[in-house]
């Protein structure tokens, strides 16, 4: 009986410490400063740049490192995480994450007369894009 | 025995008579002669008016009757009070917009990376279905392709439905859809949208019909259609004909107004939820109906800078989570806003996402400017001729018989002549709203029994109060009475 009651105290304290373990690994409670904590989507884009234009390799949120350190943000929103000693940007939506900071909230403003009057203009769109078939 | 010469002179004799009675009637001739005016001539003559008004549209005034009726009914009564919110709750549009653009440094055009990356942060809360309301006709050259590419095809992986739109209005041989995009096999899907006067108060129902190659022949529905049809397969989609009559929602979704808000032109803001009162919306819809536009949209707006950072705000979810999401933008100089009757102008993105509210609020049963019935299609005029045979027999009826009871009446001086008149007066403004109600009553019937929309049977309205009034001042009497008179009838007692 004794025995028994020793058994059951060690068995709870192995569950109860995989339990910390686990959630210690999603809050990512020993990391500090900004952390991607792990993979949200199913598959996570890592890109070379911040504009998202080469991408490096698609990984499955599985494969994805948890607590991995943000070291760096971009105004698009993207995160550059370091990762096995690269460096890559992440979309963010791609991941949870955790900031030191607050972000900033996200408000919209509708001026008044601004459902009365449209622009009587085109806008000019790729400028700056090279022409077709030119090298 | 008549000799030809006297059958000619008799007949010449017969025609300069009547030349005279046309020139010079007898007064006291036509008036008796209108007294016995027979039913069926008032109802021909009421029918007649009636016509010229609704199918001619003389000067427009059909059509600016029925329109500017359309557009109060949606501003005082449909919009606040009688439209559900059932489509509210399963559409939201995501808008790219200039606030968006400058807070995340990413100027406009955006490469097609950076739409599969919204359309990504979109699929991550399990959206019903996705329509993306930008066309991307230009082959222009952009390595990021291949990542819109491979998010049609996530979408696909996860089974929400991705929808992309096509070019309607291109030089011959032009792609609708790049041909990359089109490869893959998403919807392509027409977004024309009808502007009336440059509203958008009418939804087609039919579109052009899409494949990889471009346009094929056939009949597909329009944009809202199709969704409706993929997306709400319990609603069975009546076969449709004519266009659809969109009713604009006037409550902004309750969402919005936690993140938008209004600057007025004395620089004070203001929420988005519109707190006018009943009567000072009356009063402002007849006399100042942009007071009553709230400019902020009917459908939730999800804001794309909280998706893009991928932000834990517990009411994105909410926006998309189970709903259709349109994905476009609203921006500046880009033409691709619509002047609507409830919120003035609107990113036209709105006007797709209230298409399909309308047919999810209905039930796959729109408001329309036809009826179909019994498997024929009517149009909206014929429509509204046929609805006004009943108050023209009616009204034609109570006239002829008030017409007996004056006869009955003439000569024997019952009451004094101010109670006359007092009675005269009110029998003109309860047979002026007995016509209004008639009428109404008719057309509210036409709105619930076949659906066809307020714009569409207003008229009939208008239209049986002039009857009314024609009748109170004797029109179709006199003019019996002329034309009896011209013909040679003769009353049996002229006053």
């Amino acid at each position: 009986m004794y025995h028994h009651g020793i058994a059951v105290a060690i068995a709870a304290f192995l569950v109860l410490s995989g339990v910390s373990a686990s959630a210690s690994e999603e809050t990512c409670a020993s990391a500090t400063g900004d952390v991607a904590m792990q993979a949200r989507t199913p598959e996570v884009d890592l890109f070379n740049d911040a504009a998202g234009t080469q991408k490096a390799m698609t990984l499955e949120a599985a494969k994805f490192p948890s607590c991995t350190p943000i070291t760096g943000r971009s105004p698009n929103m993207m995160l550059q995480v370091q990762m096995n000693g690269a460096k890559y940007w992440v979309p963010p939506h791609m991941v949870k994450y955790r900031f030191a900071g607050k972000l900033p909230a996200v408000c919209r403003n509708l001026a008044l007369g601004s459902n009365q009057e449209k622009a009587g203009a085109t806008r000019g769109l790729g400028e700056g894009c090279p022409k077709a078939g030119a090298h | 025995m008549t000799t030809a010469a006297e059958t000619g002179i008799r007949r010449r004799d017969h025609l300069l008579r009547i030349i005279q009675r046309v020139r010079r009637p007898d007064r006291a001739q036509m008036e008796a002669l209108s007294q016995r005016v027979p039913y069926w001539f008032v109802c021909v003559t009421l029918f007649a008016f009636a016509a010229i008004q609704i199918m001619l549209n003389p000067f427009g005034f059909s059509d600016l009757t029925q329109r500017y009726a359309q557009d109060i009914s949606n501003l005082l009564v449909t919009g606040p009070y009688l439209y559900g919110d059932a489509g509210q709750k399963a559409v939201s549009a995501a808008v790219i917009d200039e606030e968006a653009l400058q807070t995340l440094q990413m100027p406009w055009p955006w490469s097609y990376g950076a739409h599969a990356r919204v359309l990504d942060a979109l699929l991550e809360y399990h959206p019903k279905a996705v329509v993306v309301d930008f066309l991307f006709v230009d082959t222009r050259p952009d390595p990021t392709l291949p990542q819109l590419v491979d998010e049609i095809a996530r979408y696909k992986k996860a089974g929400v439905p991705l929808y992309f739109e096509g070019g309607t209005h291109l030089p011959y041989g032009e792609y609708p859809l790049r041909p990359e995009l089109a490869a893959t096999g998403a919807r392509i899907l027409d977004p024309t949208i009808p502007v009336y006067d440059g509203i958008a108060r009418q939804y087609n129902v039919n579109g052009k019909c899409f494949d990889t190659r471009g346009v094929a022949k056939g009949a597909c529905y329009s944009l809202a259609l199709e969704v409706f049809q993929d997306t709400y397969p319990q609603y069975k989609l009546e076969p449709l004909n004519g266009m659809m009559e969109l009713v604009w929602g006037t409550r902004t979704d309750p969402h919005n107004a936690k993140w938008i808000s209004v600057t007025n032109e004395d620089g004070t803001k203001r929420s988005c939820n519109s707190d006018i009162g009943p009567l000072r919306r009356f009063y402002l819809a007849f006399f100042d109906p942009s007071a009553v536009q709230n400019p902020c949209p009917y459908n939730a707006q999800v804001p794309v800078v909280s998706l893009m950072e991928g932000s834990d705000d517990k009411d994105i979810p909410d926006l998309i989570k189970n709903r259709v999401v349109f994905y476009g933008g609203s921006l500046e100089g880009a033409q691709d806003k619509t002047y609507t009757p409830v919120n003035g102008l609107l990113p036209s993105v709105y006007v797709h996402a209230m298409a399909l509210d309308n047919l999810i609020t209905f039930r796959g049963k729109p408001e329309q400017n036809v009826i179909t019935a019994f498997g024929h299609t009517i149009p909206s005029n014929p429509a509204q001729m046929m609805a006004i045979i009943p108050v023209i027999l009616i009204l034609a009826l109570i006239h002829m018989r008030r017409m007996r009871r004056k006869r009955a009446r003439s000569g024997i001086q019952e009451h004094g002549v101010t109670f006359e008149y007092v009675l005269d007066k009110t029998i003109e403004t309860v047979w002026h709203y007995f016509a209004f109600a008639l009428a109404l009553g008719i057309g509210l019937l036409l709105a619930l029994a076949v659906g066809l929309s307020t714009a569409n049977w207003v008229e009939v309205v208008f239209v049986s109060v002039e009857l009314a009034a024609m009748l109170l001042v004797g029109v179709p009497d006199s003019l019996w009475g002329y034309l009896h008179h011209v013909a040679g009838g003769v009353a049996d007692d002229p006053a």
